[in-house]
């Protein structure tokens, strides 16, 4: 591990910015500006540090850094009915948001790599709907519908705000994140 | 707005339950949701209690914390509970309006799903409540180090979650103060439409960004002044130790988990 020195120039940096960035989305989504009557939660773009992380140090970094921020999720407010459907809530939604790293590079190519982290993540938990009502509703009932429909009103709305943040956002963070060498 | 925030659940104590190796915890908890889907009628479900009971009587935590755990649950609870008492076939009908018939199956369907899902949640939540995050992280990267041959990043992740559990504190004060500043020059955050909710966020989270990447530059270049290379020969302030009481948290398990095997799968049905 310790042969090759000069490829880890970054190791470190990469460490400390996923870390900060997870903490930024976990303070993000500790504030709920407004709450849904069904339940769900509008937070200040909590999924945004990991849109931006994903675009700045690519998808493996944005995977990983997903995952860990899921994990910290379930330790801050569980919610575990199964175990297939911790995996899929948790560590797997958030780091199929990694995914959004793919894409990079131009105003449309963020927006378009949001999206499909967006839907990496909601693909992750309509089939953890499917699996908790499968296990809990009885036979005979579209699951497909339930999940999709409640996933929706749980998440539609804070998913599309994280999107539109990020293409506006690209403009004033584009030359202090994406590009120049940070250095003070 | 950001005042009644608490990070995580943990309830600090030195109970013998707290003193548990996060590692003994861990792994007790995931056995103990496995255990929990061979239950297969109520009356296994009393083993399942005295799982989560007696840790939580010896663990001084207080019962309003644990069922408190519970609130989200509701709506997922009434669901559970309504769709199967509404929609299991039976025989024996108790009520019926129109087409909706209640049959006892149905209740016993209901009850024996709804208590599957409490205790499940408190099952989690006794895990959380007991154990600080930073042990929990701890555990986890021990848990996850044989992976490391598979070239796994196990340390990596580990301190990823460190760092930013150490950070959360720190960046809600901050998310605070720019807050009400930008509020102060009349920025709104929680209302309008779409695009006028992402467009609040900009003000709020560009300083945000850059102090956070700042804060991100300078740690690390501290950690490579102290020539941090990841894991390898890296020592602890806290070495994790099995102990006595971990041994005796292990037997309990066992305990129960033949109690509901017995119950579930040996027990001649009266």
């Amino acid at each position: 591990m310790q042969k090759n020195l000069p490829e880890k120039k970054n190791y470190a940096r990469i460490i400390t910015e996923s870390a900060v960035l997870i903490a930024l989305g976990t303070v993000l989504s500790l504030i709920q500006v407004y709450k849904m009557p069904q339940g769900g939660a509008v937070t200040l773009g909590s999924m945004v540090p990991l849109l931006i992380l994903a675009a700045r140090r690519g998808p493996k970094v944005g995977c990983a850094a997903g995952a860990i921020f899921g994990i910290i999720q379930c330790v801050i407010d569980p919610m575990v009915y199964h175990p297939v459907q911790f995996i899929l809530d948790y560590p797997l939604a958030f780091a199929l948001l990694g995914l959004s790293g793919f894409v990079t590079g131009s105003v449309a190519k963020v927006g378009l790599g949001s999206v499909i982290g967006m839907a990496g993540r909601f693909a992750s938990h309509l089939i953890s709907g499917v699996v908790f009502f499968g296990q809990y509703a009885p036979k005979g009932q579209n699951v497909w519908l339930y999940s999709f429909l409640y996933q929706l009103s749980y998440l539609g709305m804070d998913m599309l705000i994280a999107i539109v943040a990020m293409v506006i956002l690209w403009k004033p963070l584009e030359t202090y994140v994406f590009k120049r060498k940070l250095s003070h | 707005m950001i005042k009644d925030i608490t990070v995580g659940q943990f309830f600090p104590g030195q109970s013998l339950v707290h003193r548990l190796d996060p590692r003994t915890k861990i792994i007790l908890t995931f056995i103990f949701i496995v255990v929990l889907f061979i239950v297969r009628n109520f009356s296994g479900y009393i083993f399942v209690a005295a799982f989560i009971i007696i840790p939580a009587l010896i663990s001084k935590v207080p019962i309003k914390y644990l069922v408190r755990g519970l609130r989200p649950l509701l709506l997922i609870l009434i669901f559970t509970v309504v769709v199967n008492a509404v929609f299991t076939p039976g025989e024996t009908v108790l009520y019926s309006i129109g087409s909706i018939t209640v049959t006892k199956e149905g209740l016993r369907q209901a009850g024996y799903m709804g208590l599957r899902l409490i205790f499940l949640v408190l099952g989690t939540s006794l895990l959380t409540l007991t154990t600080s995050p930073i042990a929990l992280t701890d555990g986890i990267e021990h848990l996850l180090s044989p992976l490391k041959a598979l070239k796994f990043p196990a340390h990596e992740l580990a301190m990823m979650m460190t760092i930013a559990l150490r950070f959360i504190p720190t960046l809600l004060e901050e998310t605070d103060k720019i807050m009400k500043a930008q509020m102060a020059r009349g920025a709104d955050f929680g209302s309008g439409g779409l695009l006028k909710r992402a467009r609040g966020l900009v003000p709020l989270l560009v300083p945000l960004f850059i102090s956070a990447f700042r804060r991100a530059d300078e740690l690390a270049m501290a950690m490579e002044a102290r020539c941090y290379r990841g894991g390898v020969n890296r020592t602890r302030l806290k070495v994790l130790k099995f102990e006595r009481t971990d041994i005796y948290a292990v037997i309990f398990m066992l305990v129960i988990i033949l109690g509901v095997v017995w119950d579930s799968y040996l027990r001649v049905r009266l």
